[in-house]
């Protein structure tokens, strides 16, 4: 005799969250940048207004967000805390602390006066995060990958290669805001070494 | 009085005993440039890439300083030769200069691909003679943050290999590759003063009266396998060493050696990377053990290489590098000889906890190394930067190696290619930054020395030492004149 199946009463209130196919929390394509910072939102708005309604499944993605990071967050996490724990400034950061807002558009401004075509797929992004990513994307400073943005502005101060001012001042201005993680690690970075294991939710 | 040749049966007998000679103390200050951090602080995350552009940045600004010195004036039917930024920015056509890294493509480098394909635990690759193809199917390109660009010219069958930063001059061919006339690259930094890092630590300015400066023995390749066939020759050595061997002029010879130093390779069979033979007779054992199988350690080398030191310590102080064979890591900078394997020689040295260094017994240190002995500068490697690099070219002979090395100021330039190394991400202290006097190189064929110039005046002398397992030969350096002598210890068979 097959088992007895369990009759169908009152559905009992479980505390697993039930399985949700739709969603911007349950992708199935790998977003890479997408799952390390859902917790850390560079994206911020489009993504918040999605979730709203699923809240239980938010949760249950922080939770799994606990684990242990990568070793290559763990490295870019270590050089932060190294950067930070320097208590007495350098006079360069000194004098980037003392730039305005102004002047780092004025900076922004003059960049991109040389593009001969406008930025693709940059609309969402903040005028800091795109000076951080042409920062990234400049070679003659060294590769952007496994190393903190801080950390590598200040090696190519070092080195005597002039890294612009204004990418130092954006970059202290981020380290007091919120995410001071996510300001650290290039984009590249994030895409290159994607956690691959955050995508399975149930 | 003692006849010249040192025989003491002939003539009268002596009225005086002899006198004891005395060593002097070496004067000794090193330096810690090779020291990694250890355990956790130790981060592999990092890519190479950040090696060879922290190379690359570090040099550049000599090497330009070098190229425009020599080609400023350089005209080639009617054109100057203008210095190029980027090296994918030449022009067909026009005479230029580019500084980039130099790469070899050589497809029988040892690929990493291929050993994940073949096997599924870490074996040292099959060691192979050299890489040099002989059909010439290598190509030579030099390489910069923009890009690789392909150089040809009969200039360049000189000896240049992966690593080396180098300037460049000539003009790109129709086919996108670069016709190179002349090269250019960093030659010798700046040589300290003898003595300069003493007398800057010292505060008052009196000049101190110091004694005359003794003599350094090298030896390199004790390859102490644990049988008894090493005996004899080692304890020959111990017995020169030591001032016991011999009659009164070769131990008043001994006498004047202040510091020996053990150029790497000590131990025959300790890396901790087994060799294709060793690993297939592991593989093949009946007895399969899961993780680490410590009936198979056999102590007696390193416990030959104890009582070796421990006889030669109480007369003298001795360096000790780690070698190819040695049990150190297998990656460059090769990190100290953990004390654990000297539990009697370890008497004479300052316990890690303590102090990093110690100045008048055994000072077990990294490779390569650097230090100050009797004033003077010395660089020192156990041999695994030559022997790769020979492996680049071809019919040249060590000696000439190591000059090009110190010349490009790349210590290891072929270090991450083939050569296995930590990847520095701040600084890299595989590159020279102050001359030295002295730069030996341990584990070699055969002996050879050289005196080489540099363009400010710098002067240093080179120093391979040769195998002792194989040659039984030892080099001693005299620190004043800078001289060097060969010993060889050995048996010589009667009648022949």
């Amino acid at each position: 005799m097959p088992p007895k199946r369990r009759s169908t009463g009152p559905a009992a209130k479980s505390q697993q969250s039930t399985l949700a196919f739709h969603g911007a929390s349950n992708k199935v394509t790998k977003p890479g940048t997408r799952a390390a910072n859902a917790k850390k939102n560079i994206l911020a708005e489009p993504v918040k207004k999605e979730e709203k309604p699923e809240a239980t499944d938010v949760q249950v993605k922080e939770e799994e967000e606990e684990e242990e990071p990568t070793t290559a967050e763990a490295a870019i996490i270590e050089q932060t805390e190294q950067v930070q724990q320097q208590t007495q400034s350098t006079p360069e950061e000194d004098e980037a602390r003392r730039i305005t807002k102004k002047r780092i558009e004025a900076y922004w401004k003059k960049e991109i006066s040389g593009d001969k075509a406008p930025r693709a797929h940059q609309q969402g992004l903040s005028l800091e995060e795109k000076i951080l990513r042409k920062f990234d994307m400049s070679g003659q400073y060294g590769p952007c990958v496994g190393i903190a943005r801080l950390k590598r502005w200040q090696r190519a101060h070092r080195l005597g290669l002039e890294p612009p001012i204004e990418v130092l001042a954006v970059l202290l201005k981020e380290q007091e805001g919120k995410d001071k993680l996510a300001v650290q690690r290039s984009h590249v970075d994030e895409l290159l070494n994607a956690r691959a294991d955050t995508e399975l939710q149930v | 009085m003692i006849p010249k040749d040192g025989s003491m049966l002939i003539g009268e007998p002596f009225k005086d005993p002899t006198s004891v000679p005395s060593r002097n103390a070496s004067s000794y200050k090193p330096l810690h440039t090779f020291a990694l951090p250890k355990g956790a602080e130790k981060h592999y995350q990092q890519q190479y890439a950040d090696m060879y552009f922290l190379r690359l940045a570090l040099l550049k600004k000599a090497v330009i300083q070098k190229a425009h010195e020599a080609w400023d004036d350089f005209e080639l039917g009617g054109e100057k030769a203008t210095y190029v930024e980027r090296v994918l920015d030449v022009r067909q056509g026009e005479l230029c200069w580019v500084v980039g890294t130099v790469y070899m493509e050589m497809n029988l480098k040892p690929n990493v691909l291929d050993d994940i394909s073949k096997e599924h635990w870490i074996v040292a690759p099959p060691p192979r003679e050299t890489y040099v193809n002989s059909s010439g199917a290598d190509d030579m390109m030099l390489e910069d943050e923009s890009g690789r660009l392909r150089v040809i010219g009969e200039t360049l069958n000189s000896t240049y290999v992966t690593g080396c930063i180098l300037a460049a001059l000539g003009t790109e061919q129709a086919d996108g590759s670069f016709q190179v006339i002349a090269t250019q690259f960093a030659d010798l930094p700046r040589q300290p003063q003898r003595w300069e890092r003493e007398d800057s630590d010292r505060t008052t300015v009196t000049k101190t009266k110091r004694e005359k400066s003794g003599k350094v023995a090298i030896v390199s390749g004790l390859g102490i396998t644990g049988t008894e066939d090493d005996d004899l020759t080692l304890d020959l050595l111990l017995e020169y060493l030591t001032g016991e061997a011999t009659g009164p002029t070769d131990q008043s010879n001994a006498a004047q050696i202040t510091r020996l130093i053990v150029a790497g390779d000590s131990l025959s069979h300790a890396s901790p990377i087994l060799s294709r033979e060793d690993f297939a007779t592991k593989k093949n054992q009946k007895k399969h053990v899961y993780g680490y199988d410590a009936s198979a350690y056999n102590a007696t080398p390193a416990e030959k290489l104890d009582s070796f030191l421990t006889q030669v310590l109480p007369t003298m102080p001795i360096t000790i590098l780690p070698g190819a064979s040695d049990p150190a890591n297998v990656a460059l900078p090769q990190q100290p000889l953990h004390p654990a394997l000297f539990p009697h020689s370890r008497s004479f040295a300052n316990p890690p906890a303590l102090s990093n260094e110690t100045l008048h017994g055994l000072d077990s240190v990294t490779n390569p190394w650097e230090g100050d002995i009797e004033g003077w500068r010395v660089l020192g490697t156990g041999g695994q930067t030559v022997e790769d690099l020979l492996k680049y070219v071809e019919d040249v002979h060590p000696i000439e190696v190591m000059e090009m090395m110190l010349r490009w100021r790349c210590i290891a330039p072929t270090a991450p290619d083939t050569l296995w190394c930590y990847p520095f991400q701040d600084d890299d202290p595989l590159l020279l930054r102050e001359c030295p006097h002295i730069y030996l190189a341990g584990n070699m064929k055969k002996f050879g020395r050289r005196v080489i110039e540099g363009p400010a005046g710098q002067k240093v002398l080179l120093v391979a030492v040769p195998k002792f397992r194989e040659t039984g030969q030892i080099v001693l350096v005299d620190l004043e004149s800078m001289e060097v002598e060969l010993v060889e210890c050995g048996v010589v068979q009667p009648g022949v």
